[in-house]
This record gives C-alpha cells, sequence and structure tokens, in this order.
C-alpha cells in the first residue's frame, strides 16, 4: 500500500483510551480493546445493517443507545458497553429474539457455539413477558446439503448479505415482513446457488446447518486440526474437525488463512472423499495376473529388487517416474531426490506440467522470479483487474472473491476476457461485475489481448520512460500492432475497435493493476507466449514491477507451485534451478553429498513416447492416472502396457493403478503432515487430521523405504526433517507469516528481455491467424467444474449431490438451431469418435462453444486430440471440433 | 412474455432510473396489471431484464401487501391493520368481513369476487378503520357502511362510497376487474 498518512480518531471505550483510524465502527475499536459488544448481524466482512439492535452501547452526549455495529468512531467519544443501562437493553433485545426462538437446543447442531446461547448465559434474561404463542414457521425441504431451520432464526440476515456482498450470489432472500420474515431461496425451488457454505458459517444460531453432518455430533466432541484444502490452487485454509477418527465437519475461520474464512464448495462438502470406502489399503502386488493384497515388506522388497534388477540390466535411463502435484512439498521433494539418487535418473515429472510450468516460465522469463509478483491482498486492493481465460469463479473460487471485494467494495474497474456470456444465473458470473467485458472462445484469447496493447500504442497510453528505456522494444511493438488491421481484429474477436480504446483507457491509467490469467490460457497451444504478452502489455502501461501490480497465473492443483519448486518437473532442480545450471548442480550434489544424474529429464508426453518406443522399463507413478485422465488420442494405456514394470501409488484403484504390477496404498492429504505452496506462492501447514486409512502411509515414507531397502538410505524423521533440508536449497520456504512477500521483479531479468529477449518470439506472439473452423461445428471445451476437482472429488458424497454426472452445456441459440432442449440426449462426435451425453443449456455459454466438465469425461475425452507445445512440452487436450446433434 | 406485449412502455420504465433494480416496483406492477397477481414466469422475467436473481424479485414481491403472489378475487378488500387503524377496531372490521363472506382473512370467496386481505398501513390513519377496494379508499367504516359497500360492489362493480385515493397521482391506467 502506498504510504497515506491515515487520519486518526482518539476515543474512549469502558475507560481506556485508544486511537484508531477515521472511520473505524465503534465495535471493532471496542474489540481492539478487547471489548466483545455482543451482536448478531455485525460481521466484519458485511457492511453494516443495523438490524439486530443487540450491539447497543452508551456513547456520552448522544441522548439515546446507539448501535456500535454502524456507528463510526469520532473524536473524544466516550463509550460504555457495560452500564446498567446497556445492559438492560441487551436484555430486552434478547427477551424479544427469544420470544420466538424454539428452546431445540438439545438437538441442534449449533448448540455449544450458538452466540444467541452465549449472549442469554451473559445476560439470562430469565422470564419473558410474552405470553403469545410462538411463531412456527412449517418444515420445508431446503436442499440437498444445506438444511433450514427457520424457526430458529434471528432475522440478522447475515446469510442473505454474505451472499450477495461476499458471494456475489444472490441466492437467498428474506421474504415477507416482521416476525414472519424467513430465508428463502425462490419461492418454493429448493436452494440451486454455488454451495460455498457461507449461509452455514455465517449463521450466528442453528437457522442454517449443513446436512451432511446433521445431528452426528456436539461442537465439543470435535477435534479440530487446521490444514489445507486440496481442491483448487488457491490454497485455502481448512479445519477438519473429526470425532472418533472421522471427517465429522470442515470450517473456516475468518482472519485465517488465506481464504480468510470463506470457503467454496468443494472445500467445504467435498471432505468425504478421502475417507471413500474405495480407499485402498493394503499394498497390492500381481501374482498370476492378478492383484492381490500383500504386506508393505512383501511390496516394498519386490519393487526395490525389481528396480535393481532392471538398473543393473538396464541402466538408470530405463526408469521413469511421474508424481501427482497433489502432494505435498516435502512427498515432492524426495520424490525426485528418490528418482535422482537412488535410481538415478532426471527422468521424473509432475502433472504441473500440464498448465503450470507454462505459467512459470513466462514469469521467469520476463520478471526472472517464478513466482507472483503480487498477493491475494493486492488483487483486493487493485485498481483495474483484467482477467484472461480464468473461469475464475469455477476454477480458483476464492481469488474470485478478492475479484469481487476489489470491485464491489473498492470499485475496482475489471476487464474480462473469459469465455463467458455476461448473464444472472445461479452461480456467480464474474462477467458482470466488468466494465469491459470481451466474450471470447478460448482461441480468441489471443486477438483480444492484442487489440488491448494495439489500442494502448494507438492511444498514446504507453509509458514514457519505457519508450527512453527500450526504443527498439516499443517499435517492435508498435510495428507489429501496426502490421494488424482493426478489422482483422475485430472479425478476430467480434468485438468493435472502440470497446478496446475504452478497455485500455480504463487500464492503463490506473496506479495498481493486476492481470490474471488462468487454464483457458495456460492449457490451450500459444500459452507461456500469450503470459508474455500480457506482460508486455505490463510493461507498456507502465505497470510492471510497480509494487501490487503484476502478472498473476492461477495454479490448478493445490501444489502446482511447489511441485516447480521442489524441482519435480523434468527441466528443474529444486530452488527452482534450470538442470543444466552448473552452479545449482554443484550446491544440490554438496548438499546431497552424491553426484546428481546426468542426462536428460524428459516430460509426461516423452515419458509415455518412451514407454511406447519400449525403451522404458520401470515407471513409477505416483498419484497420477495417465490412463484415466489423458485423451485416448494420447494413447496412455498402450503406452503403459509396453512398460516392464509399473508401479502405482495411489488413493484409489485407478485405471492406471489396475494395469500395475504392484500397487501402494498412500495417504490423502487429511491423513499426513507437510506443506503445500499455493498459487501466490505461500508456504502453508498441512496437518494431519485422521489416522492414515487402513495400512496406507505417507507418500515420503514410502520413497524413504524403498531408498533404504535399494542401498540409497534417505532417512528423515519426520516432515519436517524434510523441510529443513528443503529450506537449504530452496529460497521462501522458513514458514512465513500470514501473508506472503510478493516475488520483486528481477531488473537484469527485465532489461534483458526489453533489450534483445523481446526478439525471440515476438513476431510469432503478435502475428494472428484466423483459426479454422469446419462449418457447421462446435468447440467442445472440456474444463473445470465449480463443484468438482480432478477426478478426486467425485469420490465425495457432498459433491456429487451437486454434480453427479457429466452433461454438455450448449448455448441457447446454438441449442434451438439444432434442436435440442435441457436434458435431451445429444451425440458428440467428430473425426477421433463419439460419445453420447445429456443436453444443458445454459446462457452463459457463448454461442459457438459447448462445455463439459473434465471429471466426467470418460467418453468425452475419446474427443480430443493432443498437441504438445514445443518450448515448454506441455501437453494440451482441452478443445476439440465437434458436431453436436440430438440422439436418435 | 411482458417483453414482446409491453415493449415500449417497460423501455420508458428503465430510461427513467439511472439504477436499473430501481424499476424493480414498475415492473412488478406492470405484471401484476397484466395477470392480476405476479406470477413466477414474471418474476423470472423481471429478473431477467434488470439484471437480479429471482430471489431478487421474490423477496420484493412478498414485502409489499399490494404485490400479489397469486390469483385474487374481482375485488380485493384490502384491510389496513397497522396500529391506527387496530385502536379504532381494524379487527372488528376484519371478523365482520370475514363473517359476511365467510372466508378467512387471505382467501377468496367461492365466486371469485372478493379476497381479504390484512395490510400495513395505508397512509389514512385520520380516518379509520379503514380499507382499500382494487385503486378505491373506503375510510370511517362501520358494519353497515361495509354492507352497503359489499352489495354495491357485487351489484355495480364500484360504490359511491368511495372516498379516495387521494395521494394517487393520477387514475391508474387500466382498470384491473373493472
Amino acid at each position: 500500500m502506498p504510504n497515506v498518512a491515515v487520519e486518526t480518531v482518539k476515543l474512549t471505550i469502558d475507560g481506556q483510551s485508544l486511537t484508531v483510524p477515521k472511520g473505524t465502527l465503534v465495535i471493532e475499536a471496542a474489540r481492539q480493546v478487547g471489548v466483545m459488544v455482543p451482536h448478531f448481524c455485525y460481521h466484519p466482512k458485511l457492511k453494516p445493517d443495523a438490524n439486530c439492535r443487540m450491539c447497543l452501547v452508551e456513547i456520552e452526549k448522544i441522548p439515546k443507545l446507539q448501535t456500535a455495529c454502524s456507528t463510526p468512531v469520532a473524536e473524544g467519544m466516550v463509550v460504555r458497553t457495560a452500564t446498567t443501562v446497556v445492559n438492560e437493553a441487551h436484555k430486552s433485545v434478547l427477551e424479544f429474539i427469544l420470544a420466538n426462538h424454539p428452546l431445540d437446543c438439545p438437538v441442534c447442531d449449533q448448540g455449544g457455539r450458538c452466540d444467541l446461547q452465549d449472549f442469554s448465559h451473559e445476560y439470562t434474561p430469565t422470564t419473558s413477558r410474552f405470553i403469545e404463542v410462538k411463531r412456527v414457521f412449517q418444515k420445508e425441504y431446503f436442499s440437498p446439503l444445506i438444511e433450514k431451520q427457520m424457526n430458529r432464526c434471528v432475522q440478522c440476515l447475515r446469510c442473505v448479505r454474505y451472499c450477495d456482498e461476499v458471494m456475489d450470489v444472490k441466492a437467498l432472500a428474506p421474504v415477507n415482513r416482521g416476525t414472519m420474515t424467513e430465508i428463502k431461496h425462490f419461492g418454493t425451488h429448493e436452494l440451486d446457488c454455488e454451495f460455498c457454505g457461507g449461509c452455514i458459517q455465517i449463521c450466528p444460531v442453528g437457522a442454517i446447518t449443513s446436512r451432511l453432518s446433521m445431528y452426528e455430533f456436539r461442537p465439543w466432541m470435535l477435534k479440530r486440526a487446521d490444514t489445507v484444502c486440496t481442491y483448487c490452487g488457491d490454497g485455502c485454509q481448512i479445519t477438519l474437525q473429526t470425532k472418533d477418527n472421522q471427517l465429522i465437519e470442515v470450517n473456516s475461520s475468518l482472519g485465517a488463512g488465506r481464504n480468510n474464512g470463506d470457503l467454496c464448495a468443494r472445500g467445504y462438502f467435498g471432505y468425504h472423499a478421502t475417507t471413500h470406502p474405495d480407499r485402498l489399503t493394503t499394498p497390492l502386488v500381481r501374482r498370476d495376473g492378478r492383484l492381490v493384497p500383500a504386506t508393505w515388506d512383501e511390496a516394498l522388497e519386490y519393487v526395490a529388487e525389481t528396480f535393481a534388477q532392471l538398473k543393473l540390466k538396464h541402466g538408470a535411463q530405463v526408469f521413469a517416474g511421474v508424481i501427482t502435484a497433489r502432494c505435498t512439498n516435502e512427498d515432492l521433494y524426495l520424490f525426485q531426490k528418490f528418482m535422482r539418487l537412488a535410481v538415478g535418473t532426471n527422468k521424473l515429472d509432475s502433472s504441473a506440467r500440464y498448465g503450470q510450468v507454462n505459467a512459470v516460465r513466462a514469469l521467469c522469463r520476463i520478471q526472472g522470479t517464478h513466482r507472483w509478483p503480487v498477493t491475494f491482498e493486492d488483487i483486493a486492493a487493485a485498481e483495474a483487474l483484467l482477467l484472461v481465460g480464468t473461469n475464475i469463479t469455477e476454477a480458483n473460487p476464492i481469488t474470485g472473491l478478492r475479484v469481487k471485494e476489489a470491485v464491489k467494495k473498492h470499485g475496482a474497474t475489471l476487464l474480462t476476457v473469459e469465455s463467458l456470456q455476461p448473464t444472472v444465473g445461479t452461480i456467480s458470473n464474474i462477467a458482470n461485475l466488468a466494465a469491459h467485458h470481451f466474450t471470447a472462445h478460448p482461441d480468441q484469447y489471443k486477438p483480444v489481448v492484442l487489440g488491448l496493447i494495439k489500442a494502448v500504442i494507438e492511444e498514446g497510453l504507453a509509458d514514457q520512460p519505457l519508450s527512453q528505456k527500450a526504443p527498439a522494444y516499443l517499435q517492435a511493438i508498435r510495428d507489429a500492432v501496426h502490421a494488424l488491421s482493426w478489422p482483422t481484429i475485430e472479425a478476430a474477436t467480434g468485438s468493435s475497435a472502440a470497446s478496446f480504446k475504452e478497455a485500455a483507457r480504463a487500464f492503463a491509467r490506473t496506479a495498481r493493476a493486476v492481470i490474471i490469467v488462468g487454464a483457458g490460457v495456460l492449457r490451450e497451444p500459444g500459452a507461456s507466449g500469450l503470459a508474455a504478452t500480457l506482460q508486455d502489455l505490463l510493461l507498456l502501461t507502465g505497470h510492471h514491477g510497480r509494487p501490487g501490480c503484476g502478472l498473476a497465473p492461477l495454479a490448478e492443483q493445490n501444489n502446482d507451485q511447489g511441485a516447480v519448486e521442489m524441482g519435480t518437473v523434468t527441466e528443474c532442480l529444486p530452488g527452482p534451478c534450470d538442470l543444466d545450471d552448473q552452479e545449482a548442480r554443484a550446491r544440490v550434489s554438496a548438499l546431497w553429498q552424491e553426484d546428481l544424474p546426468q542426462g536428460p529429464g524428459l516430460t509426461i508426453p516423452e515419458i509415455l513416447e518412451e514407454a511406447r518406443g519400449k525403451t522404458l522399463k520401470a515407471l513409477y507413478l505416483v498419484g497420477e492416472d495417465p490412463v484415466g485422465s489423458l485423451p485416448e488420442s494420447a494413447r496412455a494405456k498402450e503406452a503403459l502396457e509396453g512398460v516392464e514394470f509399473l508401479v502405482c501409488q495411489e488413493l484409489f484403484l485407478t485405471e492406471t493403478a489396475q494395469m500395475a504390477h504392484v500397487v501402494l496404498p498412500a495417504c490423502s492429504y487429511a491423513e499426513k503432515d507437510g506443506t503445500f505452496t499455493n498459487t501466490e506462492g505461500h508456504v502453508q501447514q498441512v496437518r494431519h487430521a485422521i489416522e492414515p486409512v487402513g495400512e496406507s502411509r505417507p507418500d515420503w515414507e514410502i520413497f524413504s523405504d524403498l531408498a533404504g531397502l535399494m542401498g540409497y538410505p534417505l532417512e528423515y524423521g519426520d516432515a519436517k526433517d524434510l523441510l529443513k533440508e528443503i529450506r537449504a536449497l530452496v529460497p521462501g520456504y522458513n514458514l512465513p507469516g500470514p501473508t506472503p512477500k510478493p516475488s520483486r521483479p528481477d531488473h537484469t531479468a527485465v532489461d534483458r528481455y526489453l533489450q534483445q529477449g523481446y526478439a525471440e518470439d515476438l513476431g510469432e506472439r503478435y502475428r494472428y491467424t484466423p483459426p479454422v473452423k469446419a462449418a457447421g461445428r462446435l468447440t467442445l471445451l472440456v474444463d473445470q467444474s465449480l463443484f468438482h476437482s480432478g477426478k478426486f472429488s467425485t469420490k465425495a458424497k457432498g459433491l456429487l449431490h451437486l454434480q453427479a454426472e457429466g452433461a454438455v452445456s450448449l448455448n441457447p441459440a446454438d441449442a434451438a438451431r439444432l434442436g435440442i432442449v435441457e436434458g435431451d440426449r445429444v451425440l458428440l462426435s467428430n473425426e477421433l469418435g463419439h460419445c453420447r451425453t445429456t443436453a444443458k443449456v445454459w446462457d452463459r455459454i457463448p454461442a459457438g462453444l459447448c462445455r463439459f466438465p473434465e471429471h466426467f469425461d470418460q467418453e468425452a475425452r475419446r474427443l480430443l486430440s493432443v498437441s504438445i507445445d514445443v518450448a515448454t512440452g506441455v501437453p494440451y487436450y482441452r478443445s476439440a471440433q465437434v458436431k453436436v446433434e440430438k440422439a436418435q | 412474455m411482458l417483453k414482446e406485449k409491453y415493449t415500449t412502455e417497460i423501455a420508458d420504465i428503465l430510461s427513467r432510473y439511472p439504477v436499473k433494480r430501481s424499476a424493480l416496483l414498475p415492473l412488478l406492477y406492470l405484471a401484476q396489471r397484466e395477470q392480476g397477481y405476479v406470477s413466477e414466469a414474471a418474476m423470472q422475467e423481471i429478473a431477467g431484464i434488470l439484471k437480479l436473481t429471482p430471489p431478487q424479485v421474490y423477496e420484493t414481491v412478498t414485502f409489499y401487501t399490494m404485490l400479489n403472489l397469486k390469483p385474487l378475487g374481482k375485488f380485493h378488500l384490502q384491510v389496513c391493520k397497522s396500529l391506527m387503524c387496530a385502536l379504532v377496531g381494524s379487527d372488528i372490521l376484519i371478523g365482520w368481513l370475514e363473517k359476511k363472506l365467510g372466508i378467512k382473512a387471505g382467501e377468496t370467496t367461492h365466486d371469485g369476487l372478493f379476497t381479504i386481505s390484512k395490510v400495513e398501513c395505508l397512509g389514512a390513519c385520520g380516518t379509520g378503520p379503514m380499507m382499500q377496494v382494487n385503486d378505491d379508499y373506503y375510510e370511517r367504516l362501520t358494519e353497515e357502511k361495509v354492507d352497503r359497500i359489499l352489495a354495491d360492489l357485487k351489484r355495480d362493480g364500484t360504490s359511491a362510497l368511495k372516498t379516495g385515493p387521494f395521494m394517487w397521482p393520477e387514475p391508474a391506467p387500466a382498470k384491473r376487474g373493472a
């Protein structure tokens, strides 16, 4: 934040004097001196509403009691919160609330952590003067996950306000008036919303509760473990609450973690995936063609022996390993160390390959560092935000909340380039908050960005110092965009030149600007080029390198960033440093007291290629399921069939694991300790909440034991030991405070880019060739939906209530043209194959596009082809051209 | 669909407000004029026009007693139940109406003529007890007066005893039920 002198005000609360910034509310000031003013409707995240009247306080020189939640402090104010008058007032307010509140505390899930209970206890309104019959609302079904008990409602409207102000969903409404006010969705319809669980968490009483854990516990029976959610790269802190080693519920607390108490449906309702009955509980070894249970000793000895034999026979270069970026940093670090030392090969990769590698590469290339130059706080405080291909509400919901906060609370100007139509629906739509929205198909992101850059240049918005510092760079861009005519851009994007100019002005003329890119860019061809071009935009407008400004690529998996930093992508050593960086190699081998293996690394597609060519003899897959997740055209199954010895370390018996020779059961995040690094590069502690399911073990322990059996002891006492070693190699792993320190761009790298680096591919990046599209086809996008994350979440019963199967979403105009209505069976087909599914007509889908959730893509995957990025080795397989027709 | 039928009227309403959402009440009146009540489809359509969610429209409809969520009788008897009228006997008036028509407040007579509703203050506190029948006020009501009004309404569709409304800026555009 820029250093602006904050005006302060001095006041006295209950005899304690204090100084607070002007505009602070009395209730907040009181909290700072440890005085808790009772309240129901006040919440730090919400605008004051002052409807519950519980927070009345006495303020000198004001004749009547005032609501502390809506009164700002004033110079010399003298506040008293505990006088007889105030206590009487609190008592009366409670008398009114209790006039209607039922006495069902013994069966209320909130009992024991209920504000109304606590205040009743404190102010003991023992006798009620009300003789009237209590108001009774008829019980009605609300939703499969959220339960409503309106008789308990104190009508503070926190749920309604949270749903609107924070989530921007507006699914809840207070209907009717006065005592008869109740919270409803729409008429008699059951609730249809984002299911973030925010209403449950923010309800001060037991009016809105979770049905997943209903009647299963009393709050004081629960054991808490603060850990980190694994369902996206946002890295939300969650509290897993357990009873007798059973996961009961998930909470999050205000002020804790990067999410500051907010969660999404996946985080709040998705916790059952880890304890699904299908979890692997013992090691499995293939005997006579069948996988049969074995002891750990048998399984590990078998793996170690076979590895040793193969190594002796063929050398270390016939081995490869892939690990999922859902693992902890400790797991990822030890995996690469295991592969490099115990096995002796650099042929290892992780699922960060699928997109994060592009992000990190683009950051490194221009700003010289591999982490975000901004934090979530910078997003909330930005004056201008540009979102490109993020689908942020569904992919990274909590980062999305920071964007919503920036726009709704702080009035930021939002520009969106998204595959979305700005329509209102049951889940929030970020395009509705945009001042300038460009509806774009994934292949249109590039021309839109080029249009913005052209507008910046032509409107004279380019940064002045830049023209002196890097005239050649500026001229190159000037020439490049000059060669692109407005009619070309207008035809490519469907947006007018005027709209680009307006958007460019809004973006360039701000002091703090952040660009966020998501999977729509990072997982489509041309990803790292477009990410670099977006940094050109920041450089041109003078935002690059300024505090609070920069490019923020969103990570899809919880530890994508960690996987890169641990050196678990094939081109990197821990640090991350280049695999060929001699200095880094020396540093690593000095710490490991061992020489690093020579020889090239292999990316996931190359590993599959070698497997297909039968040059790969042994493959170690940790939590990766290429057969079940890559499109059929990647021919992963065929490739893995050619591997002599396949070891899978998994939670479930996936399609790949079914082919394995040995399957080792691993612990889920709920059962292990360690750290995750979130999308903004914040390292956070993961703590186990339950004991390992069955005989499953933390991944790093398995690597450690295997290494020992292979004669390369890699021994660690616990995950903390590993973290100590990581700290020696990777900067930024001293567990930080509550907020990360954003990386500062390295000026030499920026200068290198401005002087000559840009020239490498500028021509290519600024050239636009319209894609060739067959007539009558739609672009199918197989991507992330709000209610699931990968295939893992499809094991969570709560999330299955929200989305249990795949359906193809179509734009209403396309559907009408094809004669398809909601619920119809449809046939999607192209040269690669066909798939039958159900149609969903969704007005937020742009014309010409259709979407299918990747979590249920077992059949839809047949339609996808794979193309591989020449520069980064990233396989792209999210979109395809398909013919859509009504199934006969 | 309202949009097709009232294109110019909706455009006119929208043009009056700098904030789109402000047009909610006039649009709901429009919908009610069309059907006699606000249907779910109308709420969804209005939500679409104003970029609101259906629950936001629904909460507004339920807040105002002037907006109805189900079809009503030809004459909507809206009896003020607020404090001033209550002090001079609005509950007796409601009881009387209920007895005369054989229905409870909130219900409609079998012949579809009358619906009784208890509503919040209608701003005629000096002349209570009072009721509003469709767009007309009837004030200082007594049992005899009510009998005459009901008979008049049944026979003529209106009654000479009506006294208002006084605060209505101009006659309502279309007479529902007349």
